[in-house]
């Protein structure tokens, strides 16, 4: 009698794990598939995760966030006294400019006036703080402190003042995740300044360009060319700075962004008008 | 079967897993190396914890970190959770055979396994999402875990006699 409770309970006990492995990988199985068909249930399940477990991680991480940005700290006294020589440098370069750019700011809105034209395209919705980087290995992704409640939904455009960061790609009530220019499956339509060129660009293998992913009419640009977003795709509003085209290999051009992603702090979240 | 769910050095390992994966989840810009230890050291503690301490609970705790790995690191999910699971059934299915491989042995396994893993993870995320296999963080990954292979299995040797 009490060999046949122990078979019993042996095989109950196997019964119950082939059931708990079974579960796992029907459950695996199912994420990956809604994974890649977007599916609303995963995207509900990732915004929760955002929400709930990175505020934890957050906080475990914190003395050593304390300690890199001592160490930021240290480095920056060290060269405290060779960067007020070139601030001072660069503050006399800016004064020449700053004539200039008064000059021809009212130039330009005599013009503006004489050819009855529209304003500034772009319109602010939020300004935003960086919360956490998640750019480590794989996706160049950073999340915001405005989300849903601040008007931020998917697929706006996210500036700094040295050009465009990214856009964002995952909202929650309070905050949102914004997919960097430098990720390889961020795709952006471009355009020179001189509007002679248009293409699209995404992000590069090194993470630190941008690649032409297609040329109109295969015309090449010339390096050194500035190119802005054209504001074709409908995602990100036109004229926005993106960078400078810095090298051309086998028929693609690479742009060096303006935004130095290493050193984001605060971002503009904005749309077209 | 509580008790040895429970026990000192258990916790310890799960504690270890938390805090490494809390760092490899966080971008330290100042800092990178602290995420590749991380990363690394959370691999290896994963595989050590099945060789050393299996119990059938691992399974789900793995299958969660896989997600989250997954979730924050690539935004999809698919690279680690189709490695760790394919771990977990390799591990489940010769386990008999390697809880009698001595020590040394066992060691190389670890090794073998976790290179494995990483190069396996990056081939998925290049193959389903089109990252690319970025040779310089390959290379620091590779450096950091022929560095700190030995002294952490050291480490995790004391932790078990305690």
């Amino acid at each position: 009698m009490a060999l046949s409770f122990k078979v019993k309970a042996i095989s109950r006990k196997r019964f119950i794990k082939n059931i708990f492995l079974s579960f796992i990988f029907l459950s695996s199985f199912l994420l990956i598939l809604f994974s890649k068909s977007d599916y609303f249930v995963i995207n509900k399940f990732k915004s929760i995760s955002n929400t709930y477990l990175h505020p934890i991680t957050s906080f475990v991480t914190t003395p050593l966030k304390v300690a890199s940005n001592l160490q930021t700290q240290f480095y920056e006294f060290r060269n405290l006294k060779v960067e007020n020589k070139i601030l001072k440098e660069e503050i006399m370069r800016l004064k020449k400019w700053q004539a200039l750019a008064i000059h021809n700011s009212s130039e330009n809105r005599v013009l503006k006036k004489l050819l009855n034209a529209t304003n500034n395209n772009l319109s602010l919705v939020k300004t935003a703080s960086i919360l956490t980087r998640n750019d480590f290995l794989y996706s160049k992704m950073v999340k915001i402190n405005a989300g849903l409640k601040d008007g931020v939904i998917k697929e706006m455009a996210v500036i700094n003042h040295r050009g465009l960061v990214g856009r964002t790609v995952d909202t929650s009530i309070n905050n949102s995740k914004v997919l960097l220019l430098t990720d390889p499956n961020s795709s952006i339509s471009i355009k020179t300044i001189s509007n002679e060129n248009h293409s699209l660009v995404r992000g590069a293998d090194d993470g630190v360009h941008l690649v032409s992913a297609f040329i109109k009419d295969e015309k090449m640009p010339k390096v050194g060319d500035l190119v802005v977003t054209s504001g074709s795709a409908q995602v990100f509003p036109a004229d926005i700075l993106v960078g400078k085209i810095v090298k051309i290999i086998k028929n693609n051009f690479y742009v060096l962004p303006f935004v130095n992603f290493k050193n984001i702090d605060y971002v503009q979240v904005v749309e077209t008008k | 079967m509580l008790s040895k769910l429970l026990s000192s050095q258990i916790i310890i390992y799960h504690c270890i897993l938390f805090f490494s994966f809390s760092l490899s989840v966080n971008y330290f810009v100042d800092l990178e190396i602290v995420n590749y230890l991380a990363y690394v050291c959370f691999h290896l503690t994963l595989i050590y914890l099945f060789f050393y301490f299996f119990h059938f609970s691992h399974i789900f705790v793995t299958f969660l970190y896989a997600i989250f790995f997954d979730i924050f690191l690539v935004d999809s999910i698919s690279p680690h959770l189709i490695t760790f699971l394919a771990f977990v059934v390799l591990f489940y299915f010769t386990k008999k055979y390697l809880f009698n491989l001595s020590s040394s042995n066992v060691s190389y396994i670890i090794f073998i396994l976790t290179l494995i893993m990483f190069i396996s993870e990056a081939l998925i995320a290049n193959l389903q999402f089109n990252y690319p296999i970025n040779f310089e963080n390959f290379l620091w990954i590779f450096i950091t875990f022929i560095i700190i292979f030995y002294p952490t299995l050291l480490v995790f040797s004391k932790i078990d006699k305690l």
